[in-house]
């Protein structure tokens, strides 16, 4: 365990904050408190033995031995806190939902989205980008009658950005982060220099910058442009007025001495071999560190209790000892304030199975994920492809202008991995060298570097706006191991999405030919994620960046939380993560989630640090 | 291999050569006893090799930081910079044998006899004893032959003092050295201590810290300012089975257990000379490669300690190839020697030896 506590010593303990989640959400909120002095407990459903270099290391083992090499391959399976993993899912036929994986496939569009229940949650998975909203994208609905405007605008949001960018250890350039509105306060620099462009990143600006693309009225002029990432660059000695910037590196608890900064390891996802990419676990370790936080592994919140009055009174709790016995043992959890940080689907499914589906009956409902469109092309020359991280740029021109009104926007990156993601490159080219093409030897080995140095791979990463429809429930008939009730998703991608997609497809064709490559993209009817759409077909995958079921708002009758993500109806119960974000845009979720757990720590800091005034009696 | 206390800048220069080439020295045996390991076994025996051999690196281009900032010039390239194993420590230890060999209780116990705590101060640091004829460096000035340092802590003691008392006579003027050939972090860094900028009195005695807490553990603790274990305590872990935690003391660690499988190792070559390779075939090819490309390694260490601090980005590719060619070397069996298997060979850049 983390910490040495257990849940009886937890019980007697006064508890400023619960935290349910242990993910960047529940890490950053529980570090910023404990830094202020409050007294904070974390819960966390999944195993987590200890915050160790060994702990990390046996993930990685398990990944590295995995056959399907999934982005929850790296954890054991864990019937009494499952998750959602993407080879569970299967082709739907309307009216049948599929509850072969945890998550129950109600459709009628299938979802192979995931998160990790884990600790650190699923930024044990994610692969690091980490990118701001642009402001447009907080006006969606004044500027372009589509979704929904924030309560807060970028302005209100821009420094916890620089707090999060500080958290997770970005790697970026301000140069190059500049765009479309994005602003930051003059002599403004990123903890540590953007990490370089691929090669193969070279090569597709070579041919494509410059290229113009008509979206409605909107003129786009593509350029490739490095990514901003959370992942050990080399630090920026200019970094906080000239303070510089210590990277973070591999987590410990005892014997910090190992973690490196990015060296190109193409396997981010799940997992960094050298831990240069942020996970929560960084944060948690930090905040250990301030001997007033306590951390409970293999501890489920069950149900959440509201007394007479509207308030939390407790939550209660399933402690398991074993990942492969479903013997546990209850108790009850109290504190002045309780988060739950468990993700949008986590977060709605507990509310839900608490009987607490809000007063306007919005809780899960407004589900968002980033619909991704691949496509997938040989490039006439070889481009190093399997070099570097991931991704090391993109494309950013697609993302904002008036053609919004009409359809989504979207963000391109390019995959430094391939077609990894599409057909299970470089695992399946092996295959069929050895299998069909019968070569060994030398020319298995030629064949090999010959097929994937020359792949191109470019993700459309496509908005998507809130839809009631989408969203996440329970059902009586569908529970897990320990009983509780599992989470039942309905969705279907809305027009302005697929119109999105349609572009997306039309647009990498564009692309293809100005780059002189081959396009292989081909979309299998029989495969999940399959979507027809005007005549044309796609398989459109998710995108892990779910948002949206508990949305904030201005007032309590069409939103959940406020802009500080407390709940409209329950005043010391604080709902926080992606779930309380009214649009996405077209930005990876983390990075501004961890912005809002930051603005959300800074308010229950403020309520709880502020002793009342008292007035005295005449 | 003889020395004298630290009187001039010369003999300032010519410790921090050694200075560099001791830490090197110790890199190769730490790797081979790495790379011998079955793959996934032994995680935690791994980890604790590996970490050292990562703050041995931080050493050398500390040592290359010290000798940049008071006028020097690093060559890793020149003859005799990489010991021809078995060899003695080129700081003048000469009671025990540095080699290249398989992990194992008697190559941790070597590796805990080149990391020894210093045990003493002032004069009592050199023990008299017989110069060795397996002597690596070519000779300082011998004004007192014979003296031997019984540590490395005790090497580098002398030359934290040397330093003071030359900056003392001196003034700034010692540290004259050009400082865009310090290697900041900004182009190093790892998990364990932090590179420092060499230019003057204050930063010196910090570079000069950090390698003597990490290795040794000069002053008795064992663990350091920053709460990190020394290294003669992280290899006696290995022996003792059991990790040391806060508050315990030397050879008694108290922490949870290690696991060790002394069996999961590949038999390597000891002490494997070109030499042994002589056949020509596939194997003969594979060593010289590795040779070749440790030597190219070095070069490019070369280039980056001569105000080329950029070059280290490179370098990690270079030691990528490097794990990945040694580890192909060790799989393979020794022609007509049963039950040992081949093993790299670090010569470097200099006039290889043929027996």
């Amino acid at each position: 365990m983390p910490a040495q506590i257990d849940h009886a010593a937890a019980a007697s303990i006064d508890y400023d904050v619960l935290v349910v989640g242990s993910g960047v959400s529940g890490a950053i909120v529980a570090r910023s408190l404990a830094e202020k002095g409050l007294r904070v407990l974390v819960v966390e459903a999944g195993p987590g033995d200890e915050l160790s270099v060994a702990d990390y290391e046996s993930y990685l083992t398990r990944f590295y031995g995995a056959a399907a090499k999934d982005n929850n391959a790296a954890y054991e399976v864990n019937p009494n806190a499952p998750m959602p993993r993407s080879p569970d899912v299967r082709r739907l036929q309307p009216g049948h939902p599929d509850s072969t994986g945890y998550l129950i496939q109600n459709g009628p569009y299938e979802m192979d989205s995931t998160y990790t229940r884990v600790l650190g949650g699923t930024t044990m998975h994610w692969e690091g980008k980490a990118l701001r909203m642009l402001p447009e994208d907080f006006e969606m609905r004044s500027r372009f009658g589509q979704g929904r405007d924030w309560p807060i605008g970028y302005d209100d949001l821009e420094p916890y950005y620089r707090q999060a960018e500080f958290e997770l250890g970005v790697s970026a350039d301000v140069a190059d982060q500049a765009f479309y509105g994005i602003t930051f306060p003059p002599g403004y620099e990123f903890p540590m220099h953007g990490l370089p462009k691929s090669y193969l990143d070279q090569i597709i600006a070579r041919d494509l910058d410059g290229t113009e693309i008509q979206l409605h009225d909107t003129t786009c002029t593509l350029s490739v442009r490095p990514t901003a990432q959370a992942r050990n660059g080399v630090p920026n000695a200019a970094y906080d007025d000239g303070l510089g910037f210590i990277p973070v590196g591999a987590v410990s608890t005892h014997q910090v001495d190992e973690g490196g900064r990015c060296q190109g390891n193409i396997n981010c996802v799940p997992l960094c071999p050298v831990q240069a990419k942020y996970n929560a676990r960084k944060t948690l370790a930090a905040s250990l560190d301030t001997g007033r936080v306590d951390i409970l592994t293999q501890t489920i919140a069950s149900q959440v209790h509201v007394g007479a009055d509207g308030l939390v009174s407790h939550i209660d709790y399933q402690s398991y000892g074993s990942t492969t016995s479903p013997e546990h043992v209850t108790g009850s959890l109290r504190a002045r304030r309780y988060v739950l940080a468990a993700n949008p689907v986590e977060n709605a499914r507990l509310l839900l199975a608490s009987g607490l589906p809000g007063s306007n009956g919005l809780v899960g409902r407004n589900l968002m994920d980033h619909a991704y469109l691949l496509t997938w092309a040989l490039l006439p020359e070889i481009a190093g492809t399997m070099r570097g991280s991931q991704c090391t740029s993109g494309i950013e021109d697609l993302r904002a202008g008036g053609f919004r009104e009409r359809h989504a926007a979207m963000r391109v990156s390019i995959h430094n991995d391939g077609w990894a993601w599409p057909t299970g490159s470089p695992y399946t080219d092996l295959v069929e060298l050895v299998d069909d093409a019968n070569v060994y030897g030398a020319a298995l080995r030629r064949g090999v570097v010959d097929r994937i140095s020359r792949q191109l791979m470019l993700s459309f990463m496509v908005e998507l706006m809130p839809e009631t429809s989408n969203r996440i429930t329970v059902d009586s008939r569908y529970i897990d191991a320990m009983g509780n009730l599992r989470p039942v998703l309905s969705y279907s991608l809305p027009e302005y999405t697929m119109d999105g997609v349609a572009a997306s497809r039309r647009i990498s064709r564009r692309i293809f030919q100005r780059l002189g490559a081959e396009d292989k993209t081909h979309y299998d009817p029989l495969d999940p994620g399959y979507v027809a759409y005007q005549g044309e077909g796609f398989v459109v995958r998710g995108g892990n960046h779910w948002a949206g079921t508990h949305m904030m708002g201005e007032t309590s009758h069409d939103s959940v939380v406020d802009v500080n993500q407390r709940s409209w109806d329950h005043q010391n119960l604080y709902l926080v993560g992606p779930g309380s974000m009214p649009s996405i845009g077209t930005s990876n979720t983390t990075l501004t989630l961890a912005a809002l757990s930051f603005k959300t720590a800074e308010h229950i800091a403020a309520e709880l640090t502020t002793r009342p005034s008292v007035t005295i009696g005449g | 291999m003889t020395l004298r206390r630290i009187a001039t800048v010369e003999d300032l220069h010519s410790y921090l050569h050694i200075a560099m080439q001791l830490e090197h020295a110790t890199i190769p045996p730490y790797l081979t006893a790495l790379y011998s390991m079955h793959p996934t076994t032994n995680a935690d025996a791994y980890r604790v090799i590996r970490v050292v051999v990562v703050e041995e690196m931080l050493h050398l281009t500390l040592a290359a930081n010290l000798l940049n900032a008071v006028g020097g010039t690093p060559d890793l390239s020149s003859e005799g910079f990489v010991p021809t194993y078995p060899a003695h420590l080129p700081d003048g230890e000469t009671d025990f044998e540095v080699g290249t060999r398989a992990f194992s209780r008697e190559t941790i116990e070597t590796f805990l006899k080149i990391e020894r705590p210093a045990v003493a101060e002032g004069e009592t640091r050199f023990v008299s004893r017989e110069r060795s004829s397996r002597a690596l460096l070519p000779a300082v000035d011998a004004h007192e032959d014979d003296l031997h340092f019984y540590s490395i802590g005790e090497f580098y003691a002398e030359i934290g003092e040397g330093i003071r008392r030359l900056h003392e006579e001196m003034g700034d003027a010692l540290f004259c050295g050009d400082p865009a050939r310090q290697v900041g972090p900004e182009y190093y860094y790892s998990g364990g201590g932090a590179i420092v900028k060499v230019t003057d009195g204050a930063s010196a005695a910090e570079a000069m810290r950090t390698i003597s807490e990490q290795g040794e553990g000069l002053g008795g603790a064992i663990f350091d300012e920053e709460g990190e274990l020394a290294h003669y305590y992280r290899f006696q872990q290995l022996l003792l089975g059991r990790y040391y935690q806060p508050g315990d003391q030397g050879g008694s660690p108290t922490g949870p257990p290690l696991d060790i499988d002394w069996d999961a190792v590949y038999p390597v070559k000891a002490d494997a000379q070109l030499g042994d390779y002589a056949e020509p075939g596939e194997l003969h090819d594979a060593i010289h490669a590795y040779s070749a490309t440790y030597g190219e390694f070095l070069a490019r260490l070369d280039e980056a300690f001569s105000g080329r601090p950029d070059l280290l980005m490179p370098a990690v590719g270079d030691m990528f190839r490097i794990k990945e060619l040694a580890t192909q070397i060790i799989r393979n069996p020794m022609p007509g020697q049963p039950g040992v298997n081949a093993a790299p060979v670090f010569r470097g850049l200099a006039p290889v030896e043929v027996s």
